[in-house]
């Protein structure tokens, strides 16, 4: 089924819609994944993946109710849905899974090689 | 309100966003950048701000954000117009198919002959500096008149370089005259006739692609050969030869070295070779009487040319005697040679400008009338699409939308048309590649252009068609249309479509008229007594490999197939020499040395006078000669004068020599008809000639030739016969006349299709109106002929009208064409009555026949639609 990867970024912006819980729309999401990260993401990259994880069903949407911000526009609201969670949670562990997996060796090494 | 002007982002941003952007993500995507924007403008200055406004607005031109075309109102229109359109043409499958096909013949023609042309006026610019090079000819002067004539003497070329400061240099051609070269290489003998020798400098004027080796040293030895590329694989069966030997023999064996190869003269040279090597004659330079050579030459840039022109003729007479003759000397531009000059001895038969500009007109005439032909039943048919028209209204139709379904349809039928039209021309290149005499195309690089014009022009075209109904019709008010009431702007369109149906049909009547007069004029030249007869005579070429041709001549009278053997040193319409005879005033006459039985092989008519005679030793003396008519009255004799010894011939040392007229031939014509018949005279020498006529009376040609093929090889020792069939030759002088008359008749049936077509898509429009009319009429009392004769008779008042303006013209234009031959047809009293009879007949005929049908259907049929 197309969409059952989750990339890097599309993450990213899963978990911050899951932090910013139940107010995550567009603006807000971008922020926040700017002062976490530091990375500067036009906002259309941010509109273009809700898009696509909305398609795979690993969020929801809803136009919120209308207020007097924003000339009157209404805004988008998100949440994960069970099937996003699921996404993420596969990933979660697979990156636990293989974080303990790492042999304390591989660190060692790491500083041998640094030292 | 200034503040809040401050706060709102670019709008023409936010323009672009709402032009791209899906409508259903608009507002939180607006919302969004709004609200960033805002951000923004709190902290950082308000150029930033826009700044950064702008790189997230084109930053949503990503695919999840694009309308898809299918949501763009615009495109819907559209869409819809074209399933309208579609509707409408598979609704009116008849109409829709004439239409299309009509239109995509006349544009088939057009493009046909248009191309063709362009090839013919394409001739020689393929040499780079085409526009600097110019021909020199000298015309023969005399009491006689003027004697074009292409050849000049072999002294010319080295001393207009020598000369004139403004040639940069000279080039003399020397063509095979009729001779054939035997060529030898590793065994392989071949003849040869398209060898033209020439001088080092051939290169430095000319441009033809070398291939292998340096051409600019090409030609810098005496025993160099230039050759073409098929000549190569021909003889080596490669083109990489050069370094190559070949013999020229087979007396007096010549080895050649290949120094060049070069690519296949194109088809738009003026002269063509297969190999090219030096003129090596001995003195010639000084040489101002030998007129076989052509003389061309290549000016610097720039060079005045008129101021040249001025200086050619004191050039000339400086070095030449000017006692002996006025001659005329000129420079012609290369690029004119194949359309404009007609002189005598031009290397290859040239194109005509006039035929150039015939068939133009005939082209533009072609696409006219299909052009007028579907303006015509476009306005004919939009006519009936008043209630259409109306009850879009009604649903709130734009008139712009209106006006773009008509466009759109009409753009439609014209682009499939120009497609339709483009692969049938593309098809008559292929099937008449043996009329025109060369291959040609459409879908050349160079077409480009005026494929790009002409689809400008169809689509122009159809714009017109389409606006001419769209407008006037929108115009309509709502409530007249849907009731289908035409008010006075739709009797307008009526009177325009019997305007433009008589301007069809008189353009049809003219076509009809010209092709007979072309036709006519091509058939009364063909049929023309020639004065000589050349149906099944056969030449052998290289009779001279035989040095005694008398036990040949018996063997070959021998055989039950041949009536009669004869030999001559020229052919009759292809190949004569000339001299002057005449005294006190000399003409130029035409001669060739036959032997007796030339004249009754070629069935000449002796008036007066005799044949020559094998026993009498003077017949084959002196200027003892035969004459034709032409000839005899230009030397001031009378037939009283044959067979008397009189002066005839003014020799160098200033005594005259006298000669016998010893028979007098019917004039004949030995040249192309549009020229005057002019002095011609045979000699009588016993020695190897050229060229063995023989007469055949048999069908079966093949075993006859072979029958001849066996006794011409007892006599020589392995030389292949080279032969031809000399009806084959005249046919090839009158190439150019059959061609263009050929040319001309697929043309007018062409055109004459599409008027047809025209004609019959009309009536049918026409009584579908009338229909009603005819029905009440019916009810009324009327009969199905009485119903018939009215409608015919409307048809048959404008079929008159436009053969009243079509037939003077024509044949004032036909005339005019005629005047360009010396032996021109007569535009008889047949010719009005078949142009105006055929279309009063198609005319009558489809029109009769379609009212019959409309008056016998049940009038209730008709009647009852409302």
């Amino acid at each position: 089924m197309k969409g059952s990867q989750l990339g890097e970024f599309e993450e990213l912006v899963l978990l911050v819609t899951g932090v910013l819980f139940p107010e995550a729309y567009g603006l807000n999401i971008r922020r926040e994944i700017t002062e976490q990260t530091g990375r500067n993401v036009a906002l259309g990259a941010i509109h273009s993946a809700l898009n696509r994880l909305e398609k795979k069903g690993f969020l929801k949407s809803k136009l919120a109710e209308e207020t007097h911000e924003r000339g009157g526009r209404r805004k988008r609201l998100f949440w994960i849905t069970a099937a996003g969670k699921r996404a993420m949670q596969t990933n979660h562990e697979v990156r636990n899974t293989l974080w303990n997996r790492i042999p304390e060796l591989a660190w060692k090494g790491l500083d041998y090689g640094t030292a | 309100m200034a503040l809040l002007k401050q706060r709102t982002p670019p709008s023409s941003a936010d323009e672009l966003l709402g032009w791209f952007c899906k409508d259903q993500l608009l507002e939180e995507i607006k919302g969004d950048l709004h609200e960033l924007y805002e951000v923004d403008l709190a902290e950082t200055p308000k150029w930033r701000a826009n700044l950064s406004y702008w790189y997230h607005v084109l930053h949503f031109l990503r695919p999840f954000a694009l309308k898809s075309s299918s949501q763009n109102s615009n495109t819907v229109m559209i869409r819809s117009h074209f399933k309208f359109a579609w509707r409408n043409i598979s609704k009116h499958k008849m109409s829709a198919v004439t239409n299309i096909v009509s239109l995509a013949v006349g544009i088939a023609c057009f493009i046909f002959i248009f191309i063709y042309l362009k090839d013919e006026l394409s001739y020689d610019r393929f040499h780079t500096d085409s526009e600097r090079i110019h021909r020199i000819a000298i015309d023969f002067v005399s009491a006689n008149g003027r004697i074009p004539d292409a050849t000049t003497p072999p002294a010319l070329a080295p001393a207009l370089k020598r000369d004139f400061p403004e040639v940069e240099t000279s080039v003399r051609l020397f063509p095979n005259w009729g001779r054939k070269f035997l060529f030898e290489v590793d065994g392989k003998k071949f003849y040869e006739e398209e060898y033209i020798r020439t001088d080092s400098t051939f290169f430095d004027v000319f441009d033809f692609k070398p291939l292998h080796g340096d051409v600019k040293t090409a030609l810098d030895a005496p025993n160099q050969i230039v050759l073409t590329r098929s000549t190569a694989i021909k003889y080596f069966g490669d083109d990489d030869v050069v370094g190559k030997t070949m013999v020229l023999g087979p007396s007096d064996p010549l080895v050649l070295r290949v120094s060049a190869v070069v690519e296949d003269v194109p088809d738009n040279s003026h002269f063509k070779f297969d190999m090219l090597g030096r003129i090596t004659f001995n003195d010639i330079e000084e040489n101002w009487g030998w007129y076989n050579f052509y003389t061309y030459i290549k000016v610097f840039p720039n060079a005045d040319m008129a101021a040249f022109e001025a200086k050619l003729q004191p050039f000339f007479e400086g070095y030449e005697d000017p006692a002996e003759y006025y001659n005329a000397i000129y420079s012609q531009r290369l690029t004119d040679i194949h359309l404009k000059s007609n002189l005598k001895w031009e290397l290859e038969a040239n194109g005509n400008i006039e035929t150039v500009y015939i068939l133009a007109g005939l082209a533009l005439f072609v696409l006219l009338i299909s052009c007028l032909n579907y303006l015509n039943l476009a306005v004919a048919e939009s006519l009936k699409r008043f209630k259409e028209v109306g009850v879009r209204k009604v649903f709130g139709a734009h008139r712009k939308s209106l006006i773009n379904q008509f466009l759109v349809e009409t753009m439609l039928i014209t682009i499939i048309s120009l497609l339709l039209g483009c692969l049938f021309a593309e098809f008559l290149f292929g099937a008449l590649q043996d009329l025109l005499g060369k291959p040609l195309t459409l879908f050349a690089d160079e077409n480009m252009g005026f494929l790009l014009g002409l689809a400008g022009f169809i689509l122009l075209m159809g714009l017109l068609a389409g606006l001419y109904p769209a407008i006037s019709i929108s115009r309509f008010k709502t409530a007249l249309a849907v009731k289908g009431q035409i008010n006075r702007s739709g009797k307008s369109a009526l009177g325009l479509r019997k305007v433009l149906l008589i301007i069809q049909f008189s353009l049809s009547a003219f076509m009809i008229f010209g092709t007979l007069t072309v036709y006519q004029q091509s058939e009364h030249i063909r049929n023309k007594d020639k004065g000589f007869s050349t149906e099944q005579v056969l030449v052998i070429e290289n009779g001279t490999s035989i040095d005694n041709q008398a036990p040949l001549k018996t063997e070959l009278q021998r055989l039950s197939q041949v009536n009669d053997v004869g030999v001559a040193s020229g052919i009759i319409g292809g190949l004569n020499w000339t001299t002057g005879v005449g005294y006190p005033e000399e003409l130029v006459m035409n001669y060739v040395v036959i032997d007796p039985g030339f004249i009754e092989t070629l069935d000449l008519n002796l008036i007066a006078g005799r044949n020559f005679e094998e026993e009498r030793e003077t017949d084959r003396q002196g200027w003892n000669m035969i004459i034709n008519e032409t000839a005899l009255d230009e030397l001031g004799l009378t037939l009283d004068d044959v067979g008397k010894p009189i002066p005839l011939v003014e020799q160098n040392d200033d005594s005259v020599a006298n000669g016998t007229i010893i028979g007098v031939v019917k004039d004949f014509h030995f040249t192309d008809f549009k020229l005057e018949i002019k002095p011609f005279a045979f000699f009588y020498r016993d020695r190897s000639l050229d060229y063995v006529s023989v007469k055949l009376n048999t069908a079966d040609i093949s075993e006859t030739i072979g029958e001849i093929e066996g006794i011409w090889s007892k006599f020589t020792n392995g030389e292949p016969m080279e032969y031809f069939f000399m009806d084959q030759q005249f046919a090839d002088i009158h190439a150019q006349e059959n061609r263009l008359s050929k040319i001309l008749m697929y043309l007018t049936m062409l055109a004459f299709f599409i008027a047809f077509v025209g004609m019959i898509a009309i009536t049918r429009i026409t009584i579908k109106d009338k229909r009603k009319e005819i029905a009440i009429r019916k009810v009324l009392g009327a009969s199905v002929a009485g119903v018939t004769n009215l409608i015919t008779s409307r048809f048959l008042i404008l079929v008159i009208v436009a053969n009243l303006v079509a037939v003077p013209v024509s044949y004032w234009l036909m005339n005019t064409w005629l005047d360009g031959f010396a032996y021109r047809t007569t535009l008889g009293l047949e010719l009005f009555l078949v142009a105006i009879g055929s279309t009063i007949l198609v005319a009558t005929s489809i029109v009769g026949l379609q009212s019959v049908k409309a008056a016998v259907t049940n009038p209730v049929q008709n009647l009852r639609q409302e």
